[in-house]
């Protein structure tokens, strides 16, 4: 059987992060959650999440910044935005900055694993 | 000295030629650029189809929807980009500007604020007329019309402007928090709507006044006690900036607080602003494409009046614009009975001709008076009239009788636009139809027309919230409130009310049948049972009627003309029209890209033209074209390996491939419709037909010259194992079909793209069309740019797909020369009776293998 894929949420809004990572369990996914830039980056240091769903708006730093960060310490892992400012400026930012995709909330969990999964697929896992 | 010679002789020295490993690395990671840029050239094309659809739909869509399709369309645009300029070694540098030149213009619309509006927080009523309307809203602006135009009664009082509202939801920061909680809303989560409602109001409810608009409006009061003497009760009202237009009624949406004191003005002040965030006020918008923000809330607050009656008259019956007759509703007492449908009223029905006659009159209590005393009514009537005449236009009207039995003008608007509806289809007459008889006969007409559906009755918030798509709303009191749920409702049917009520104004705008005043309707009706409203001839049957079902009127489009059809409209000016159709054209290039459209077709050509090249230009025979070995075939055909597209162990140094060798089901298919009937070459071309190509051919200069000199033929296939992209240059056609088949729904799709002819324009214009029926009776979504056809359909599994791809396959070469013989009808008529007749026979085939 194959193993279950590495999740990690990066979110503040308590109302997002617990029922989405409670369903993404469900289907299957090992989840973590982190409420602050700095927390996802000891877990990105580490090594665990093999992809990374992100709010750009976190208490201790701008998204993007995180974003920023994440991808110095791991270059190649896959990043989905999940906002909720919808802004063509920040979309391509985000891009940009490497991330595999900039959603919008709220989103379908359906709609999060396909962009996962695509995720996944484009950096060539 | 030395080491500059030896740093020059490096210098000249040629770069290392790559090995074959380094060049399959470089191979694979153009394949994964590639792959990302299909992928988000998909979302694009989907994105583009949905913003498409939402124009022409007439469902409804609110900001978020814009702003969100238009970042996830700058998204996958840009990813095509970047996509491409790994592909091609960092060229294609003037893309991105073009791109920022686009989107900066997308962004400019957006962000459009609303119009600033007057300074002034308070406006007394004697200083209104319609040209304050965005300073005070039109409910407002068109009473102070009616008092300092017409001479009219209405009440003393004096406006609370928009200047106003803004101010207070700024200097308390509210406006920001609003506009965030609005922003992620999803409307089809009505529970969620109810509780953002909730929570926006409470919100606003509670933050104080700033200082200088309490005292403006304290100083207001004191203005008005000291002309009415005493210290008057208000009534508070909204009138919403874009309320009570012509083209949208927003009726009953907002709030109006009666019998308010000095002491109270602020809180209720506070309230009605916080009315604009109601759960149906918020619904509303988004169903009439008006945008949250530039809907301001205006107060009204005017002294009550003491009254013996009250009611609505409309100065033509809502549905009959020519009608000869003014209605009048008349209820006891002040209040909004009649509107909110809560008791049953006195009807007249008097003539628009002065002396104004009454010619019917229904007293609601039996027995007794009508609380409308007919000389008012009369008095009422004429006033109806000459606020018709003023206005130009037929006018639903609020009033009361005061304790000096005088009329006062309470409001007045516009009908609202009643959907456009048969004036007098008859209704197939139910005796003689087949079915059942009615369970329920009576009741009035408050919108016509016919619909089915399950019953769902509502009697609180809480059987809202549950309220399913398509049901029948069934309600004991037609109370605005349920407004919210005319979007979702299939039609309406209530216990009592009239046509005067706000939910019956709404049902029309609609164009939702519903039946008011119903004798016996929650008695005999239960909830999740199957039933037929026939709202034109006051019926309702058990079960489904389709001889009443049969045409069902056409909803109108109800976000037509509103602001944010107009902005998305606008903005998809600078997203769908496609300018670069012809690859290979000396326009071809990245300067002429104009929409978001040209750029994905741009990326897209060059992408597959990048990775055709690479194994040629590096004399890299493994991911260099091969020639496809058949035995017949009208041309010549090449295929490209992208990653896993040939059987394993094939040997890769041959120029040459077997079809048996190709393992890409897409190629697969699309290979078998080329091949599933005999070619016999072109069609007869008729004289004409065959004189026009070359006329074409010499004169044309915009024949495209990359599609004349691949006269040769330059066929070729991209393939791996799920996906083919095949480029098909054919005489002078030009045609691609792609496709990718997954076992994930999100990544399949066929697209296929189709330009250019040698025959001259009507011809090519005639095949195109041709094309498009074919490939939509197989249910692609085609669209056409004079002679170029783009047709798509995605997210499908897989063996639906395949079938689509080898009927493709079949098209590409029988279908393409039509043109040629276009002239001779008999020909075309009988050329196509075969076209269809072998696609008949091709899916048969493949059915009987499924």
């Amino acid at each position: 059987m194959e193993r279950a894929l590495r999740i990690l949420l990066v979110d503040d809004e308590e109302d997002f992060l617990e029922p989405t990572s409670k369903r993404l369990r469900r289907r299957g996914f090992e989840v973590k959650t982190a409420r602050r830039c700095q927390e996802a980056m000891s877990e990105v240091a580490a090594g665990w999440p093999e992809v990374v769903v992100l709010d750009v708006m976190l208490p201790d730093t701008d998204g993007l910044e995180c974003l920023r960060r994440i991808r110095r310490a791991s270059p190649l892992l896959p990043v989905v935005i999940l906002s909720a400012h919808a802004s063509m400026q920040a979309g391509v930012q985000g891009i940009e900055l490497g991330a595999s995709d900039y959603c919008l909330k709220p989103i379908e969990l359906d709609e999060l694993v396909e962009k996962i999964q695509i995720a996944l697929k484009e950096a060539g896992r | 000295m030395a080491w500059l010679l030896k740093a020059l002789s490096q210098l000249f020295r040629p770069a290392p030629k790559p090995g074959a490993a380094e060049l399959q690395a470089a191979f694979r990671s153009r394949y994964r650029s590639f792959r990302s840029l299909i992928t988000a050239n998909n979302a694009a094309l989907e994105t583009m189809a949905e913003m498409e659809a939402a124009l022409h739909s007439g469902k409804p869509f609110g900001m978020a929807f814009v702003r969100g399709q238009c970042t996830a369309l700058g998204v996958n645009v840009y990813k095509m980009i970047q996509g491409l300029r790994e592909l091609s070694d960092g060229r294609y540098r003037d893309l991105p500007e073009r791109f920022g030149l686009v989107t900066g213009r997308i962004e400019a619309i957006l962000s459009r604020q609303p119009e600033a509006v007057g300074s002034s927080y308070v406006l007394p009523l004697e200083e209104i007329d319609r040209r304050a309307v965005d300073q005070v809203g039109a409910k407002l602006a068109n009473l102070g019309e009616v008092r300092n135009r017409l001479g009219l009664r209405v009440p003393e009082g004096f406006a609370i402007t928009a200047a106003a509202s803004r101010h207070f939801l700024e200097s308390t920061h509210l406006q920001d928090e609003i506009n965030r909680r609005l922003k992620t809303l999803d409307l089809d989560d009505l529970e969620a709507l109810f509780r953002t409602s909730t929570a926006i109001q409470k919100l606003i409810g509670s933050a104080p006044l700033p200082e200088d608009l309490e005292r403006a409006i304290q100083d207001q009061y004191r203005r008005l006690a000291g002309k009415a003497g005493g210290a008057p009760l208000l009534s508070v009202r909204s009138s919403a900036l874009g309320e009570d237009g012509r083209q949208a009624s927003f009726a009953g949406q907002y709030r109006t607080r009666l019998n308010v004191s000095p002491e109270l003005l602020a809180h209720a002040y506070r309230g009605i602003v916080a009315g604009k965030y109601r759960s149906q006020a918020i619904a509303y918008r988004q169903e009439r494409g008006y945008r949250h923000q530039d809907v301001l809330m205006c107060v009204g607050c005017l002294v009550m009046v003491d009254a013996v009656a009250s009611g609505v008259a409309f100065s033509r019956p809502p549905d009959q614009p020519r009608s000869p007759w003014i209605l009048i509703f008349a209820a006891p007492g002040l209040g909004t009975q009649v509107v909110e449908g809560r008791s049953p009223s006195d009807v007249f029905r008097i003539s628009r001709d002065p002396p104004h006659p009454i010619a019917s009159r229904q007293v609601a209590s039996a027995g007794g008076d009508a609380c409308l005393p007919d000389e008012q009514a009369r008095e009422l009537a004429a006033a109806a009239a000459r606020i018709e005449d003023h206005f130009g236009a037929p006018q639903d009207i609020e009033w009361a009788l005061d304790q000096a039995g005088r009329i006062v003008i309470l409001q007045a608007r516009p009908i609202g636009r009643a959907a456009p509806q048969p004036e007098s289809a008859p209704s197939p007459d139910p005796d003689q139809a087949e079915g059942p008889p009615p369970l329920l006969a009576g009741g009035v007409t408050a919108s016509r027309g016919a619909a089915c559906g399950p019953v769902f009755t509502v009697r609180s918030g809480v059987d809202a919230v549950h309220f399913p798509r398509g049901a029948v709303l069934v309600v004991e009191t037609p109370y605005p409130d349920w407004t919210v749920l005319l979007n979702r409702a299939a039609a309406v049917l209530s216990a009592s009310g009239q046509i005067a009520t706000h939910l019956a104004t709404v049902a029309r705008e609609f164009a939702l049948p519903a039946i008011f005043d119903l004798p016996g309707l929650l008695e005999q009706v239960t909830d999740g049972q199957i039933v037929t409203v026939d709202a034109t001839s006051r019926r309702v049957y058990p079960g489904r009627v389709e001889a009443l079902l049969r045409s069902p009127p056409a909803r109108p489009n109800l976000m037509e003309g509103s602001p944010i059809h107009r902005l998305l409209k606008e903005t998809l000016g600078l997203v769908t029209p496609l300018h670069l159709t012809a690859p290979g054209s000396p326009f071809f290039r990245a300067s002429s890209c104009r929409t978001l459209h040209d750029i994905t077709r741009f990326c897209h050509e060059k992408a597959v033209a990048e990775m055709f090249d690479f194994g040629r230009r590096h004399g890299f025979s493994d991911r260099a074209a091969k020639r496809l070995v058949v035995a017949e075939a009208p041309s010549q055909w090449w295929v490209i390996d992208l990653d896993d597209g040939f059987r394993e162990g094939l040997d890769t140094s041959s120029p040459f491939v077997r079809v048996e060798d190709v393992v890409s089901a897409p190629m697969r298919a699309i290979w078998r419709g080329m091949t599933a009937v005999p070619w016999h070459g072109p069609p007869p071309v008729s004289l004409r037909g065959f004189g026009a190509i070359v006329v074409q051919s010499t004169m044309n200069p915009r024949l495209d010259p990359a599609v004349r000199s691949s006269l040769a033929g330059r066929n070729y296939f991209l393939v791996s194992r799920s996906f083919c992209n095949l480029s098909v240059r054919l005489g002078y056609h030009f045609a691609l079909a792609e496709a990718n088949l997954s076992d994930l729904l999100a990544e399949s799709y066929v697209n296929f793209q189709f330009k250019g002819g040698a025959a001259d324009e009507p011809r090519r214009l005639g095949r195109v069309q041709l094309l498009a029926e074919t490939l939509r009776a197989m249910d692609f979504r085609v669209e056409m740019t004079g002679d170029a056809l783009t047709a798509r359909i995605e997210k499908k599994p897989v063996p639906y797909l395949r079938e689509r791809l080898v009927v493709l396959g079949y098209l590409l070469i029988h279908a393409r020369q039509i043109d040629m013989v276009m002239d001779d009808e008999a020909f075309v008529e009988r050329y196509l009776e075969k076209i269809h007749a072998d696609i008949r026979m091709i899916r048969e085939r493949l059915a009987e293998e499924v």
